[in-house]
């Protein structure tokens, strides 16, 4: 059948003394994906990425990367991840952090130099590459952090926020160097909460909020038709009402608002409009905003 | 294996941050003062008529036990320094998660830096020792201490140190850390004092004391042991007794205690580490 899940997460749970960072979180990455992970703050996202990595371990529950338990060399040889902090060891160049990366990561000593050159040329930072990581702005540390990431050809790339402190050119290079890994078959892992990248770039996303996934799937299915919005003569909203109870219907600009839970209440509406004999001038899907999404699961807990 | 990747990287910090540099100027100073006092300590030692035989030899070997024992001091407190920070307070400031992320073992993230720490302190005690045994030589034509025992002697208790600071270091942060050993350190120091006191007193209770705080942290019994190696001619071995060492030094058995020490702090902070949270 279809090869292991790039990660697997089977009923993880992370408890820190009273608080629980995470409940009870399952999930998977398929290979290739671009996977999107959001939620407000303190709702669990890098606990989950640092538990992927190894770096914290799960207070129950089983988590596989790359077809094998989490943590082990083989699995980490393949993995790039740019921290949330973007820390480094300041002391030392761009490019010898790289360098230094490379052999971590057991890059052969024949390539570690293209590749480092090519990285950094990449984020940008050519002209600073024999510069102290100590005197370069924080946008350009990420960048850094973003190169580092990349340095040993992972197949999976996780990245816990890789565009806070970009400049907006910054960001869309992320942006396209993230379309660019996913297209080369590399798997993306990527914590934001900047809903504008998440929608550009990613195959599917997951919702968490305080540490449980509250909506899931890919992102078309999650925005698709919350709402229509039809141009229809007299009698139309009575005829909506009736149809699909009161809540959910509204006026915005002259035209009638109305919310369905999926395509067969939309055609259900309108046949009975037609039914009733409403004129019907005019439906169209009116595709939920991330933004609404969110801001919707985040209040209320639910979608 | 990463543990060279990591001991290497450990090094070229210390040498790129200016610590070893700044050490190496203080010392370099250091040493200079002590030529300058030797060489006027030897002038008057000469003037003195009389004395009983061997007062020479004796007095030259007291002045570079004196000064090894500043020597194992300044290396105990680089030592200490060096390494109190070097897990948790690297976790805390985010600066090991990508490193640790990578196909490297947390022991070998430990041992590293531990090599790494314990090669900047064996060329530090192995390069000011030979200075200071060369700098007594040249002054007072005497060749004292001339022997790899005692300076190796002053590098296990660094190692020691070294290792005491990473097991703490597993877990906690910079300060609280660097506390405890340096206690810890302390306690040692004042154990040994309560042991030759209890010795002179002969008070069994005092004496097992000091016995206890070496075993607990064997870094004095190191230096004792060193200093004993180190003064030559028996009327020097009485004269280094006091603050600069035993009046009897410890028996073989001591580097025994500390090799299991030196395990055990390493053994506990390899586990520790293992296990901690980013
Ligand atoms: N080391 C820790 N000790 C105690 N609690 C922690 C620790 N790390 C995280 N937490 C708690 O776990 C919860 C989730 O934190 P996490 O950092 O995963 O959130 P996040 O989704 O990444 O948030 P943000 O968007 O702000 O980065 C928070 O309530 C946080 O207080
Ligand atoms: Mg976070």
């Amino acid at each position: 059948m279809s090869q292991p899940a790039a990660i697997h997460l089977s009923g993880v749970s992370k408890r820190y003394g009273r608080t629980l960072a995470v409940d009870d979180v399952s999930l998977s990455v398929a290979h290739g994906e671009v996977f999107g992970f959001l939620g407000p703050n303190g709702a669990g996202k890098s606990t989950i990425v640092k538990m992927v990595l190894g770096l914290t371990y799960p207070t129950a529950g089983e988590i596989e990367v790359l077809g094998q338990p989490v943590g082990s060399l083989a699995a980490r040889a393949e993995v790039g991840y740019l921290p949330e902090t973007f820390r480094f060891h300041d002391w030392l160049t761009a490019s010898e952090l790289l360098h230094f990366h490379a052999r971590l990561a057991r890059v052969s000593a024949d390539v570690r130099s293209r590749r480092v050159r090519e990285l950094l040329e990449l984020v940008g930072l050519k002209d600073r590459a024999n510069d102290r990581i100590s005197t370069f702005s924080k946008g350009m540390m990420q960048r850094v952090g973003l190169a580092q990431a990349l340095v040993g050809e992972p197949r999976l790339v996780i990245l816990d926020e890789p565009t806070s402190a970009l400049d907006p050119i910054g960001r869309r290079d992320v942006r396209d160097r993230i379309r660019e890994l996913g297209e080369c078959g590399v798997t993306v892992f990527l914590n934001s909460h900047l809903l504008s990248e998440v929608e550009q770039v990613c195959d599917r996303v997951a919702i968490i909020d305080h540490g449980s996934i509250v909506a899931e799937g890919k992102l078309d299915e999650l925005l698709n038709a919350q709402e229509i919005e039809l141009r229809a003569g007299e009698g139309a909203e009575a005829a909506a009402r009736e149809t699909l109870g009161e809540g959910g219907v509204r006026h915005i600009n002259g035209r009638l608002r109305v919310r369905v839970a999926n395509d067969d209440e939309t055609a259900r509406l309108i046949r009975r409009m037609i039914e009733a004999g409403v004129p019907v001038y005019d439906v169209r899907q009116v595709g939920d905003s991330l933004e609404d999404l969110f801001v919707r699961v985040a209040e209320r807990g639910d979608v | 294996m990463s543990t060279h990747l990591i001991a290497f990287f450990t090094l070229r910090e210390a040498l790129r941050r200016r610590v070893v540099l700044a050490a190496a100027l203080l010392t370099l100073g250091y040493l200079v003062l002590y030529g300058v006092g030797v060489w006027f300590g030897y002038r008057d030692l000469q003037e003195t008529q009389g004395g009983p035989p061997g007062l020479t030899e004796g007095v030259v070997s007291l002045m570079l036990v004196g000064g090894l024992w500043s020597l194992n001091f300044i290396a105990s407190v680089l030592a200490v320094f060096l390494s109190v920070g070097a897990l948790s307070g690297e976790v805390d400031q985010g600066t090991l998660h990508a490193i640790a992320a990578r196909p490297v073992r947390r022991s070998e993230i430990v041992f590293g830096k531990f090599v790494g720490f314990t090669l900047m302190l064996a060329v530090f005690i192995g390069v000011s020792a030979s200075l200071m045994i060369l700098i007594v030589a040249v002054i007072t034509g005497e060749v004292v201490g001339a022997s790899w025992s005692g300076p190796f002697l002053m590098l296990l208790a660094a190692m020691l140190l070294i290792g005491l600071a990473l097991a703490g270091s597993s877990r906690l942060s910079a300060l609280p850390n660097g506390v405890i050993v340096f206690t810890l350190y302390a306690t040692a120091l004042i154990g040994g004092v309560i042991e030759q006191i209890g010795d002179v007193l002969e008070s069994a209770v005092m004496f097992n004391i000091g016995v206890f705080s070496s075993v607990l942290v064997p870094t004095r019994a190191m230096w004792d042991m060193a200093s004993a190696q180190l003064a030559t001619g028996g009327f020097a071995g009485e004269l280094s007794a006091g603050p600069f060492g035993a009046s009897n030094p410890p028996s073989g058995w001591m580097l025994l205690i500390a090799a299991l020490h030196l395990a055990l702090t390493l053994g506990f902070a390899v586990r520790a580490f293992e296990r901690r949270d980013f």
